[in-house]
């Protein structure tokens, strides 16, 4: 079809790549109609975010140990007054989640240290070795459970 | 103190400061002052990922259907990418290389410059899809009066720092006339500049970097221009990994153990890095005005970005051990931390969850009769 354009205008051309070689216009990357995108396909922003609630028991995938009770740890986070507590769900953020505590994050993994929080009162254990560099007193809950109650002071 | 590449002296790895120590001269990792280092370039490198892997098709059609004054927006922040991106790519390198002195931080350094290239590469590939001209673009971010401006304010620690070891690294330390001037060139000041130069690269990556991932998200946060968010939220991933690089360099250094003078630099620097974190915030937000000049778009504005630039400022101040300047303490885009959260981050639309790619692929439904043809 490029080819086609510059081509002078003989009485008989060699080839026809179409029909109608007078139609031409310049190449297209795309097709003209748009591809249909599947209905379920929510924005990027939204698709991963967690659809069950992780501190709520029928969901959770973690062992169970028979003859032993699930320890709850009571966290208090300053400033908000509701009860919060720590049963079920795979680390602390996800935990505050759960419960509608907003703390700001990245990767969820331990590397960006979006989620710093002090911890005033209490003892953490780390799930995996946190990257981000933590200051003395402050937790990474992305990546920690409690070993004992908690306080804690949310950053801002 | 000239630079070897091959460092012939015997000296002990663990009683070498971070940098202004002994040249590197094996790179082994097997022993490690700062393991951190190591687990750096190991999540950086299971990060890899290309540009060309995204798909743009669509964001072209997009594009071409915004209106003028949000391809503005859109243009200038990817301008201003691209601009931060091209002195990453090279300056950690540069500027890094020739007084580290420790192999896991060299070789950190030189992962993280690589993964920028990476970057630089992804604008390419974004602006070639997007608009028949990309000349037009790249040759803009030179001339282009909002953009040199704050070039200059990222590059000048750099520079400064890499004029002062040429000079350090040539002549040594003392006074020295060079062209009919007279310089004074001692290692503490070199060190200030060292330091310095990586706040202020601390800066750039934790908030310049962040206030043009705002702009980027919220195109694709009215499901437009996708494609360029989902490299951004690539980049956003990379960039989260080396803010934590410098954040522990600068930590490491104010702890005073690796090196006490870089401790002391620490604390006499405080004030010059707050001014940094300052200027930084003050200029991003002149851009904000120059970027929301012709009109705002849906879900930000000229008032929500300078929010959100003051927001990020305060957090970062506060990883590094510095106290708030600025009164805000919500985020006013709270819908960024979806776009920004990276455990998640998925390249090839097999591993998206796209319905469309599972629908009818596996039947898994099984009836007695599926085996009735099976003889034993």
């Amino acid at each position: 079809m490029l080819a086609m354009k510059d081509a002078p205008n003989s009485t008989e051309p060699d080839f026809h790549l179409e029909d109608d070689a007078n139609d031409h216009q310049d190449f297209q990357l795309e097709s003209p109609e748009v591809i249909s995108t599947p209905d379920t396909d929510v924005p990027q922003g939204e698709l991963f975010l967690p659809l069950d609630n992780p501190e709520s028991p029928q969901d959770n995938q973690q062992l169970e140990i028979q003859g032993f009770e699930k320890p709850v740890y009571a966290v208090a986070v300053e400033g908000i007054e509701k009860p919060l507590a720590f049963h079920y769900a795979s680390n602390l953020l996800e935990s505050l989640e759960a419960q509608g505590v907003q703390l700001p994050y990245q990767c969820r993994e331990g590397y960006c240290g979006g989620c710093r929080t002090d911890l005033i009162e209490g003892e953490v254990a780390y799930l995996q070795e946190p990257m981000a560099w933590i200051n003395e007193g402050e937790i990474l809950p992305c990546c920690c459970v409690p070993k004992t109650e908690l306080k804690l002071k949310l950053k801002g | 103190m000239a630079y070897q590449t091959f460092n012939r002296n015997t000296f002990d790895t663990f009683s070498q400061p971070m940098f202004f120590g002994e040249h590197v001269n094996v790179s082994r990792y097997d022993t490690q002052k700062y393991k951190i280092f190591e687990q750096l370039i190991e999540k950086q490198l299971s990060f890899f990922w290309r540009p060309e892997e995204v798909d743009l098709s669509t964001d072209r059609k997009d594009f071409a259907n915004l209106p003028e004054h949000e391809k503005h927006i859109f243009l200038s922040n990817l301008k201003y990418q691209t601009l931060l991106d091209s002195i990453q790519g090279r300056s950690p390198n540069v500027a890094l290389l020739p007084i580290v002195s420790l192999p896991e931080l060299e070789t950190w350094i030189e992962t993280w410059s690589f993964s920028e290239t990476i970057h630089s590469r992804s604008y390419t590939h974004i602006i070639r899809n997007v608009i028949s001209d990309p000349a037009a673009v790249f040759d803009d971010i030179v001339t282009n009066e909002y953009i040199t401006k704050r070039a200059e304010s990222v590059t000048k620690y750099y520079d400064d720092l890499i004029e002062g070891v040429t000079y350090y690294q040539n002549l040594g330390e003392g006074q020295h006339e060079v062209n009919g001037e007279i310089i004074d060139i001692n290692l503490r000041d070199l060190k200030r500049k060292l330091y310095l130069t990586v706040a202020s690269v601390n800066v750039l990556e934790a908030i310049r970097f962040y206030v043009s991932f705002a702009c980027s998200f919220a195109f694709a946060e009215r499901a437009t221009m996708e494609g360029n968010a989902k490299i951004i939220k690539l980049i956003a991933r990379d960039e989260a990994l080396h803010l934590t690089g410098t954040q522990h360099m600068l930590q490491i250094w104010a702890m005073g153990k690796d090196d006490p003078e870089m401790g002391e630099i620490t604390k006499e620097c405080r004030e010059e890095v707050i001014q940094i974190f300052r200027e930084a915030a003050e200029q991003e937000k002149e851009w904000a005005e120059y970027l929301f000049k012709d009109g705002s778009m849906i879900g930000l504005n000229k008032d929500i970005l300078c929010q959100y630039v003051e927001y990020i400022c305060n957090q970062r101040l506060t990883a590094i051990g510095l106290e708030t300047i600025f009164p805000t303490k919500q985020n006013p885009l709270p819908w960024i931390n979806a776009w920004l959260v990276s455990d998640n981050v998925q390249v090839a639309p097999q591993e998206a969850e796209i319905s469309s790619y599972l629908v009818g692929a596996i039947d898994s439904a099984l009836s007695l009769e599926d085996f009735s043809d099976i003889e034993l």
